[in-house]
Order: structure tokens, then C-alpha cells, then sequence
């Protein structure tokens, strides 16, 4: 305890102070020379450090949620057309073209409910406020603003179809390409 | 050192301190075995780029690689909500992992790339890794990513890896069909072993045998808590005591279950036959010596087999495949007694077709010498190991059918036993009552067959 | 070109009506009003006075004790509070959580150590303040209230660890918890197993463990009692005592001082705290270190069935454990927490001594420095044998012997009084006896009005101990360590329960001298107890069955 510490009188020996503690003489305002400033900034690291771990503790490593990606079984076990097989357990149309297959995620893009498929009109129609959409997902009917959602697909070397719910697309051009159709020829 | 110094030294060690906790926690155990697949993986696609002739497609898997060599470090887990199993494996064996490797194929050798060798199978196909996880065949720790937590070589796991044969105990688990299964032929012997020298005259499964000793139906679950550590200790498999580490990956209870086959059961647990610790002599083991008849890869079958005797794990029922309906087989008379006399397990301690019977400690038999109490302990000792169950055919001459029915029926208590040592201990086995156990008609048949191997008294008496 | 003057725009940015509205007060000149302004303009800081008497800046002093207690509690609660983000208190969930935070959360293991080992220090910290407090007469007038807050603070901290013990549902958990709330049912009258608890009409479903527990055993309901007692409703009890706490000591101008002192002060800023910072700071670096380097256990996952063996409490609670040993619950896990409890908080108004505040005054206070040290050491000597001497089946194991030696069986034990004890009615002779020898032993000192020889008395009691002893081993009645252990525990009470009382309390007022004696001659009781239970192998020395009241 180099700078300007009281004399501190040492209780045991010596309850009452014999001499009064010298002034305290004030010290020059902090200086660069010091380097008072390292410690400062070391513990604004320190915080900056530890905020960042806790901003990334936040992001958990493992969910407990299904995965988002789901073997759909062999690719020719679909007949052309819409397929509701996943709707209850995934919430995906799987949609066989004569090229090949899409994936459609069943959520209405108006409000979020699952429109149901009206093979007999061809359309998927919204139960909530009345929204309906093509094979295609376009809209054609009711207020929701744009075109349902497509699942990337993909056709796994074994034969099996590879949904991942996780990456989506719905613009007219990019939807009709890999990854969200696979090709598949029909025999 | 001044405060000044001292603001700043410890605002650094705090600093340095936390990067270096951050760091240990990055460095996660994982990492570069999923980094070295990647990049393995990686540089097997660019190999077939390289080989591919068509431009296009090169390009592809010039992409894939890339992509490959890329893809984010991450706990990869496989979720399977019907068996509670959320298993962490494929974190470092990526090749077992459907959605990194979808083919569930690679070239690789070595652990923990390599992709499942049995993944051709019926039994990977009918047990798809996205529905069974790892862990409800391979045991283990599934929510562990370290190498030792995972296998479940660690203190307080109670349930490492399955190593070797004894993973058929696993199917055990839901097949009440194994005996007949694919697959599963080992765990099979291993039922036909414990059924061909009587185990279940002693230890009954799930309620059906004998109650001289532990039910084994749930014998996998045993807590270690259970086993004294000294007792462990006194195991040895293949003649070398195990590791002395408690409740790692050598002190399981597959070895618990083996170290009383390959060794004398007395001397996994002597206990206090002269009560030196204790007020009363309390005798070893009761289990005989089965060193003489079970070889060590017999043994395996068994161990395997009894791994599947597990409560603890909820198994859903439509998960269960029930066993087939027994069929007995259309005997009658005496050939129909031997065959009850093996299926309640007689055998366990008159021994096999009754020809001699097993160890009996501390019984008194025409083995032994006379009782002297100055004898040395150990030779006591040895003297009250020759203790044994009665030999069958040397007894029944004197018995009518009438009588031996009824013998069988009422069982003998222990404490009828005549000692060879009367300080020592009272022998542990006894014959327990059958009655209601064994139905009349098999009593009658059991009894013919016995009085049929007894030897005639040929004096005249 | 035009230069940049740093010294204006650093004006500008410091006079600017932004940072003016956040930062209060003028340009730092350091000077005394400036220093007190530090203090008085500061919410966090107004916690100190504007000065301090200097003994309070002493190392050798203070041992920072205080302080450190404090800062373990804040990290406490920042790792708490993170940890609460991913675990949920179910049984089906709450072990999983615990193992997701080993295996797969960033930097979950390392919180969790941090969490796990600064509530262990955070009992270390808060004994030797309260140590620290004693050994300076800090609780002497006007601070006898604070003191009496400061104990309740030390049981508190103690019940957050113990409600923090069950959280992550292993076998540790649910045996330390399990054996804990049994204790509170071996309540007297409260408890469907204490002393008269059945007269009034006590169950296994109506008593005081089953409030705790929330059922008649460890299970869904008491994890989530137990988890909102330790996350919410007691760290908010010690909140608003540590606010008490912390009021009381500024009122009372920090650290004690001898009536008659006149210091002169020193500042609190920025002597004091730039020593409170260090203290924080080593602290937190001191936990960081532990948690990188060792891990906190976690057992197998909780059963009902198996009891882990040998089973112990976490260890500041081993020592209890260990008198659970020789006492009945009720008296190890009830009465006698309650008297140190009670006993601690009477201490300032006991002790009237004017002497020795200030100060580690050894030969002013004689009698209040031994006798309370005796407790602190009786405490973790239990605390030793418990954790160091106990293996399997609880038996009593060397640190030289292995685990895996197999013990003898113990020798069955008996009771002195009692319908199994000796003699045709011997409970009616027990009771006046025991309860005479108690009373005795409590009005004896005083008695005696003229001071004793120390020396001579204690030569001669441990003479004729030692001559019984030999007469016991000539008979073969006792081996050479029941002899040890009989000469080591009576000499012992006779010095600390009969001697010294005899020497230094006897001119006390009868109200302080009594209180004082109870608590005296029960602590002698717990060593005579344990004479009688390692020499004798007595189970009790008196048993009366049914109102379940043995002694």
C-alpha cells in the first residue's frame, strides 16, 4: 500500500489513536501514465465478455422440438397428385408432379390456420376467413397475401423423400426450382 | 502491492479467468471428432469429383463437398419420444446420423466415423435409429457428449455400453420371441443354458421358479448400492481381478452376473462362516460351483441373456412382441419326469439327471471327515465346502412313490439340515415346497422317473 | 488543419445535458466534500457512511468476511437466475436438465460449478464472519439487534443450500432432503414422530413435514416447493434482512469501537472501497478458478428405493448427521439446532462485558472466547468424523482403511433407564437422577462462591477418571481407546462446564447466569453423550416409550 493511505492505528494494540492520521494530501487527477485506464478497460471487457456469453447462453444448442427435417418414405410411393399422409403428423402436403415432387407447408399465410384439400375443386381452401389456393399454392380467393409456403425436398440417394420444414420459399420462379422440387421423372 | 495494482491485476485474471472458462466450454470433446468427419467426408466427395467424367455433375459434388467441409459444429441428437430417449451419439458418430449422412453408409473404419455395420440388416431396418435412438439397444449415456460419459464409463452410470454379445440382451428387452429371433441366437443359448443347469430351480424369472434366492427378472436394474465393494473386489474374470474403480465400466453388473459363474460363488462372498464380525456364523454364498460345467463363452450367453431382465426402462406396449405359447412336449411316464425335472430346475442343486448332488455348505455328507474343532479354519472351511445336497439315486430306494410325492410337496425347512460343523453356520439351501408349483400329474411322472435311476439295495433288505 | 482537442470535446461530452441528467455532481477535484459527495450521491454507494473508523480498512481486522458474504451472494444470484432458464422443476425433467446443462449448454457446467461452489463458500464466509464478529465483541451494545439478524441471515443461508441441494433430483438430492424433512418430522408436538406429537393428534399427512414436503414423501410437490423456496420466497426473506443488516451497520457507523474511543475517521471513499472491490474481485476470480477446475457432482438419477451408501448430508449439515448418531431427531435435528440458534441471538444479551469490542481482546474475554470457539470446533470436528471417518453402512472407518474392508458387525447397544434398563421401576429413578444431575451441574458453579484453583481441581477430577479408567481395564470391561475416550470427553466437560464457569461467570446475575449455564452444560451433554455411546456403547440414558422421549 504504496500512496496515500491513512496510518491505520492497529486496534488490538492500540484502541485509541495516540496521533491524529496525517492530511490527506489529494491526488492529481488520473493520469494516461498510470495505466489506471487498463484496469478500467479490462473489466469492461470482462463485462463485455461476459454479456456476449450470456447473449449466446440464451441460444440453446439442443431443442426439444421434432426435428423440422423428416424422411418421407420412398419417392414411389407417391401417386401423382396432392398427398395428405404427413398433414397430421407434419403439417406438409407432399405434391407429386409428373417431373417430380414438391413439399407444401399447410399453414394459411393470412393468419396461420391449416387450410384443408378439396380434391373435387382442386383447391386448398381456408377454414379461418375464407382464403383459397391452387395446386400450386397461388392465391385465388379470400384475403391472404401471398402464395403458400413450399418445403425444401430433396430425393435421398436411398430412394426417400427429405423434407426440411426449416427452409422455405414461395416466389413464382425460385419455388419451382431445387431445392424445394425435386425432379423426379415418372415412369 | 498497491490497490492501484491491484484494480488492475485482478480485472485482467478475471478476464483471462473467463476467457478461459469460455474456452474449455468450446472446446467441448465433440468437436474434433465432427470436425474430422466433416473434413473426411469432405475429402471423399472431392475424390469423386475429381474421378467424375460428366462436368455437371462434378460440379455437384464439388458443391456437396463444400458444403460438407462447412456445415455447422453443432450437438446433433435423436429424439425418441416413445422409448424417452434422447441420444446425443451421432454428435460424434455423424455417419450414424440419417440427416448429416443420409445413406447411413461410408467407407470409413475407424470409430467414430464409420456408419453402422449392421446397416444393410433386417435389424437396423426394422429398428430405424430416428424411432430407437442409440441407447435402448446399445445402453450408455445418450444426454452425455464426452467420450467416457457417453459410454457410460463414469461413476454413478449404472448403465454402461453394452460390450460385445451381451448387446442381445437388448433384444430380450421386447422379443418374448427371442429364442426364435435372428439375431439374437446367443441371448437364446444363454436362456437354454440357465434353463439346462437349473438356475431357475433357485432363481425364479419374473415369478416362475424357485425362491430359494433373488427373482432375476429385473436383475439388470440391480443397483450397485446393493453390491458391497468388497465383494466386488473378490471378483475375477479371466483370472485378473477388475480394475479397482467403483462403478466404471468393469464394475457392472455384467460382470457381477459373470464373476458368479466363473468363479466359486463362495469365494465372490465368503461372508463370516466363524463370525469373526459378527455375533452369529453367517454362511458363504449358497450358489454352487458352476466353473466345472459353464465354459467362459457359455457364461457371456448367459450374461447376455440376463442383461435383458430389466423393469426400470418403460418399454410402451405396443413395442412389446409376446413370446409364443409353450408347447410341452407330448411325454409320458418316466422320460416325462426327466423333463420335469429339468423344467423346475432340480438340477440347480441335485445336479445333472440327478446324478450327484451340488455343494451344500456346512451340510453334513459322507464326504467329509469328522468334525474336530481344533482343525485350522481353512481346513473347516474346505471340510464344510464338501458339504452337499442329497444324491438322488443313493436316497429314493427308501421312499415309496406315496412318499416321495409328498417330500417333494412339503419341501425340507433349513433348520432339519444336520451340520458338519455345529458351531458353523446353518447351510443356506433348502428344499423348498413345491406344492401348487408342480401340478400332480408332473409330480406323479417326476417321482416315477426318480424312483426308476434309484439304485436297488441289492442286500436283501 | 484543424487539430482535435480532446480536452474540449471530453468538456463538452461531460458538461452536455445528456450526461449531466445520468451523472450528477461538478468536475472531481477529490477533495473531502467531493469524496462524501462520492458516497452520498451514489445509491450503491450510500450504503457506507462517509467515514469510517480505520480499523474498518484492516485486512487482519474485518477479514473482509462481511463483504465477501455479499459479493458470493450476488453471484449466487446472477448464476441462479441463468440457470433457471433451462431447468424445470419436474421429476421427469429436473435430472435431464441438469445433465443438458453438463453436456449441452454453452458454458452450463461452468455456471452450474460456479452456482454449486459459491453457495459452499458462501456458508465458509458467512461462519468465519460471524466468528469474526465474536472474536471482535461486535455485538455488543447498541449492535445486539444486528447480531441477532445476522444469525437468522447464517440459518438462512444454510436452508438456501439445503433447498438448493434437491433441485437436481439425484441421489445426493433426494437422501440429504429425505433425511432432512424426517428431522422436522421427529418435531416435538409438530412432528407425527416427536415427543407427544401423536397425543395431539400428529400424522405422517397433517404434520410440519408434511407442509414441507407438500406429501407424506420426496416427490413432485416438495421439488417444487423446494424450488420456488430457493429461487423465490427465501432469497427474498434475506433480502429484506440484508437491507436490516446493511441499515443497521451504517447506522451504527461500520465497525465497533471501545466506548470510550475518539478516532479520527477516514474516508469511505475511496479507502474502503477500492478494499470492498478487491475483496469482490478475488472472490469472483477465486470461484471462476474452482468452477474451471472442478466439477460439481451429480449423482445417478434420484430412486425412492436405493439409498446411496453411505448416504451423507451436504457438509456443512454432517456435522448434525453425525449427532443423529448418538441423539433421537428430535433432539439432534431439532432441539439442539434450535438452541444454537436461540443460544447465538441471547449471546449480546448475556454477554454485558464492556470490554474487548473492537478488539481480539483474548484475555478480556476469557470465558465468551473459549467457550464459543469450543463450539465453532465441536461443529466441524463433527463435521470431520462425519464426512472423513464414515464409510459404508455409516460405520466408523480410518482415513488409512479402505472402503472395501469389511467391518465388524456393531455391538448391540443398551439403555441406563428405561422399561428395558435396569432395575424394577428404573424410570422413576432415571428421571430424578438425570434431571438432578442436569440442575446440578447448571447451579453448581454459582454455588461454590469462593474461586477455585483451576489446576488442582482438574488434577485431581482427570486422576480419578484415569484410576477408573485403569479399574475398567484391569476388569476388562474397557479396552485402551474407551479409556482415552472417557478421560478425553469427561476432562473436557469438567473444564468447559464446571472450571471455567466456576472461574469467570459465577458473580453473573442469576437471569444471564442460568441462560448462559443451559446452554453450557447442554453442549458438555453432547460430549457426554458421545462418551457414553463410544465407551459404553449406551443407546440412551433414559427412554420413556410412550411419548417417544428419549434422552
Amino acid at each position: 500500500m504504496s500512496e496515500a493511505t491513512p496510518p491505520i492505528p492497529d486496534p488490538v494494540a492500540n484502541p485509541i489513536p495516540a496521533a491524529a492520521p496525517k492530511p490527506i494530501v489529494p491526488k492529481p487527477e488520473m493520469s494516461r501514465g498510470d495505466f489506471l485506464w487498463a484496469g478500467w478497460g479490462m473489466l469492461a471487457a470482462f463485462f463485455a465478455a461476459s454479456a456476449a456469453a450470456g447473449a449466446r447462453f440464451m441460444f440453446p444448442n439442443v431443442i426439444y422440438e421434432p426435428s423440422q427435417k423428416f424422411n418421407a418414405g420412398p419417392a414411389a410411393s407417391y401417386d401423382l397428385g396432392v398427398s395428405t399422409k404427413w398433414l397430421n403428423e407434419q403439417r406438409v402436403w407432399i405434391i407429386r408432379t409428373p417431373s417430380g415432387f414438391y413439399a407444401m407447408w399447410a399453414r394459411c399465410t393470412h393468419l396461420g390456420c391449416t387450410p384443408n384439400w378439396w380434391g373435387d375443386q382442386n383447391r386448398f381452401k381456408c377454414p379461418c376467413h375464407g382464403s383459397n389456393y391452387t395446386l400450386g399454392g397461388d392465391v385465388i380467393a379470400g384475403p391472404a397475401p401471398m402464395p403458400l409456403w413450399r418445403a425444401k425436398v430433396d430425393l435421398a440417394p436411398t430412394g426417400d423423400l427429405i423434407v426440411d420444414k426449416a427452409v422455405l420459399e414461395n416466389k413464382p420462379g425460385k419455388r419451382e426450382l431445387a431445392p424445394y422440387f425435386a425432379d423426379y421423372a415418372s415412369t | 502491492m498497491s490497490y492501484r495494482k491491484a484494480f488492475i491485476v485482478s480485472n485482467a485474471l478475471m478476464l483471462a479467468a473467463f476467457v478461459w472458462a469460455f474456452a474449455k466450454d468450446f472446446n467441448a470433446p465433440w468437436r474434433p471428432y465432427q470436425k474430422k468427419y466433416y473434413q473426411m467426408s469432405a475429402d471423399v466427395l472431392e475424390k469423386k469429383a475429381a474421378d467424375e467424367k460428366d462436368p455437371k455433375k462434378a460440379d455437384v459434388l464439388k458443391a456437396e463437398a463444400r458444403k460438407m467441409r462447412h456445415s455447422p459444429m453443432e450437438i446433433k441428437q435423436i429424439i425418441s419420444s416413445d422409448l424417452g430417449r434422447f441420444d446425443r451419439c451421432v454428435t460424434c458418430h455423424v455417419g450414424m446420423d440419417e440427416y448429416t449422412n443420409p445413406t447411413l453408409k461410408n467407407d470409413f473404419t475407424q470409430n467414430p466415423y464409420k456408419s453402422h455395420p449392421k446397416v444393410d440388416s433386417a435389424l437396423v431396418k426394422a429398428h430405424p435409429f430416428t424411432k430407437f435412438g442409440c441407447t435402448s439397444c446399445h445402453s450408455g449415456q445418450g444426454l452425455a457428449t464426452t467420450v467416457e460419459g457417453a459410454h457410460g464409463w463414469i461413476k454413478h452410470w449404472e448403465k454402461p455400453m453394452l460390450k460385445g454379445v451381451t448387446i442381445q440382451g437388448a433384444c430380450v428387452k421386447c422379443h418374448g420371441n427371442f429364442e426364435t429371433l435372428k439375431g439374437a441366437e446367443v441371448a437364446a443359448s444363454g436362456k437354454k443354458l440357465f434353463r439346462q443347469h437349473g438356475c431357475q430351480g433357485c432363481h425364479a424369472i419374473n415369478g416362475w421358479g424357485g425362491v430359494i434366492s433373488v427373482d432375476l427378472g429385473d436383475i439388470a436394474d440391480k443397483p450397485f448400492e446393493r453390491i458391497a465393494g468388497y465383494n466386488f473386489k473378490r471378483v475375477k474374470i479371466d483370472g485378473k481381478e477388475l480394475p479397482d474403480e467403483h462403478h466404471d465400466s468393469h464394475w457392472n453388473i455384467q460382470n457381477w452376473i459373470r464373476g458368479h459363474l466363473v468363479n466359486d460363488p463362495v469365494a465372490v462372498t465368503p461372508n463370516d462362516p466363524f463370525a469373526h464380525l459378527n455375533a452369529e456364523p453367517i454362511p458363504p454364498s449358497g450358489m454352487p460351483d458352476f466353473t466345472q460345467e459353464i465354459r467362459r463363452e457359455e457364461a457371456d450367453a448367459v450374461v447376455a441373456y440376463l442383461s435383458g431382465m430389466t423393469k426400470e426402462e418403460v418399454i410402451p406396449y405396443r413395442y412389446h412382441v409376446p413370446a409364443p405359447a409353450a408347447r410341452e412336449p407330448q411325454l409320458s411316464g418316466a422320460a416325462h419326469g426327466k423333463y420335469v425335472f429339468e423344467k423346475y430346475g432340480c438340477q440347480g442343486c441335485h445336479g445333472l439327471e440327478a446324478k450327484r448332488g451340488r455343494r451344500r455348505f456346512n451340510a453334513s455328507s459322507s464326504a467329509q471327515k469328522e468334525y474336530d474343532p481344533k482343525m485350522p479354519e481353512k481346513e473347516q472351511f474346505e471340510q464344510m465346502s464338501l458339504g452337499a445336497e442329497p444324491t438322488l439315486p443313493d436316497l429314493m430306494g427308501t421312499y415309496t412313490h406315496e412318499e416321495l410325492v409328498k417330500k417333494i410337496e412339503s419341501g425340507v425347512s433349513a433348520a432339519d439340515a444336520k451340520k458338519w460343523s455345529p458351531k458353523g453356520p446353518m447351510p443356506m439351501v433348502y428344499m423348498p415346497s413345491w406344492k401348487g408349483k408342480i401340478s400332480k400329474g408332473e409330480l406323479d411322472d417326476l417321482a416315477t422317473w426318480l424312483l426308476s435311476i434309484a439304485k436297488k439295495d441289492d442286500s436283501g433288505f | 488543419m484543424p487539430t482535435l482537442d480532446l480536452e474540449k470535446i471530453k468538456k463538452e461530452i461531460f458538461d452536455s445535458q445528456l450526461w449531466r441528467s445520468v451523472f450528477r455532481g461538478g468536475v472531481w477535484k477529490d477533495t473531502p466534500r467531493d469524496r462524501a459527495g462520492h458516497i452520498i450521491g451514489n445509491v450503491w454507494l450510500h450504503l457506507h457512511p462517509v467515514k469510517v473508523r480505520p480499523r474498518a480498512l484492516k485486512w487482519a481486522y474485518t477479514w473482509g468476511m462481511g463483504g465477501i458474504s455479499f459479493a458470493l451472494y450476488l453471484l449466487l444470484t446472477l448464476t441462479g437466475v441463468a440457470l433457471m432458464f433451462y431447468y424445470r422443476p419436474t421429476i421427469g425433467l429436473a435430472y435431464r436438465d441438469i445433465k443438458d446443462l453438463e453436456f449441452a449448454v454453452t458454458l452450463g457446467m461452468f455456471l452450474r460449478n460456479a452456482h454449486r461452489w459459491a453457495a459452499q463458500a458462501m456458508v465458509v464466509a458467512v461462519i468465519a464472519h460471524m466468528v469474526r464478529v465474536f472474536l471482535t465483541g461486535a455485538y455488543k451494545k447498541p449492535r445486539e439487534f444486528n447480531w441477532g439478524i445476522g444469525v437468522l441471515l447464517l440459518t438462512l443461508t444454510l436452508f438456501l443450500s439445503f433447498t438448493g441441494y434437491l433441485l437436481p433430483w439425484d441421489q445426493l438430492a433426494i437422501w440429504a432432503v429425505t433425511v432432512g424433512t424426517n428431522m422436522a418430522g421427529a418435531t416435538p408436538v409438530l412432528g407425527n414422530e416427536g415427543p407427544l406429537g401423536s397425543l395431539v393428534g400428529m400424522r405422517i399427512n397433517n404434520d410440519v413435514r408434511f407442509t414441507l414436503l407438500g406429501g407424506t414423501m420426496v416427490g413432485e410437490n416438495t421439488l417444487l416447493r423446494f424450488y420456488v423456496m430457493h429461487c423465490v420466497a427465501v432469497p427474498l426473506v434475506v433480502g429484506i434482512l440484508l437491507i436490516l443488516h446493511f441499515w443497521r451497520i451504517r447506522k451504527d457507523s461500520f465497525s465497533a469501537a471501545p466506548y470510550a474511543a475518539a478516532e479520527e475517521k477516514v474516508d469511505v471513499w475511496p479507502h474502503l472501497v477500492k478494499r470492498e472491490y478487491i475483496g469482490a474481485a478475488g472472490t469472483t476470480l477465486f470461484i471462476m478458478i474452482w468452477s474451471i477446475l472442478q466439477n460439481a457432482p451429480l449423482e445417478a438419477i434420484a430412486n425412492p428405493n436405493v439409498t446411496t451408501n453411505p448416504s451423507k448430508a451436504p457438509w456443512y449439515f454432517v456435522g448434525l448427521q453425525e449427532l443423529l448418531v448418538y441423539f433421537d431427531p428430535w433432539i439432534a435435528g431439532v432441539l439442539l439446532p434450535g438452541l444454537i440458534i436461540v443460544g447465538l441471538i441471547a449471546i449480546p444479551y448475556i454477554d454485558t462485558n464492556p470490554k474487548g469490542i473492537g478488539s481480539y481482546a483474548w484475555k478480556e474475554r476469557p470465558f465468551a472466547n473459549t467457550l464459543f470457539l469450543l463450539g465453532v470446533v465441536m461443529w466441524f470436528a463433527l463435521i470431520f468424523i462425519g464426512y472423513a471417518l464414515r464409510g459404508p453402512n455409516y460405520a466408523w472407518y480410518w482415513p488409512w482403511e479402505s472402503w472395501y474392508m469389511l467391518k465388524a458387525a456393531p455391538p448391540a447397544t443398551w439403555s441406563v433407564f428405561g422399561p428395558k434398563g435396569v432395575g424394577a421401576y428404573p424410570m422413576l429413578l432415571g428421571i430424578p437422577l438425570i434431571g438432578g444431575l442436569f440442575g446440578g451441574s447448571i447451579l453448581l458453579p454459582k454455588l461454590i462462591q469462593r474461586e477455585l484453583s483451576g489446576k488442582k481441581l482438574m488434577g485431581g477430577f482427570l486422576a480419578a477418571v484415569a484410576a477408573l479408567a485403569a479399574v475398567g481395564m484391569a476388569m476388562g470391561k474397557m479396552g485402551a481407546t474407551e479409556g482415552a475416550f472417557l478421560l478425553f470427553f469427561l476432562g473436557a466437560s469438567f473444564y468447559f462446564g464446571f472450571v471455567l464457569p466456576q472461574r469467570h461467570i459465577r458473580t453473573l446475575d442469576w437471569p444471564r447466569y442460568l441462560v448462559t449455564m443451559v446452554l453450557v452444560v447442554c453442549t458438555m451433554g453432547i460430549l457426554l453423550k458421545m462418551c457414553a455411546r463410544l465407551t459404553f456403547n449406551i443407546k440412551y440414558l433414559l427412554t420413556i416409550p410412550a411419548i417417544s422421549m428419549n434422552v
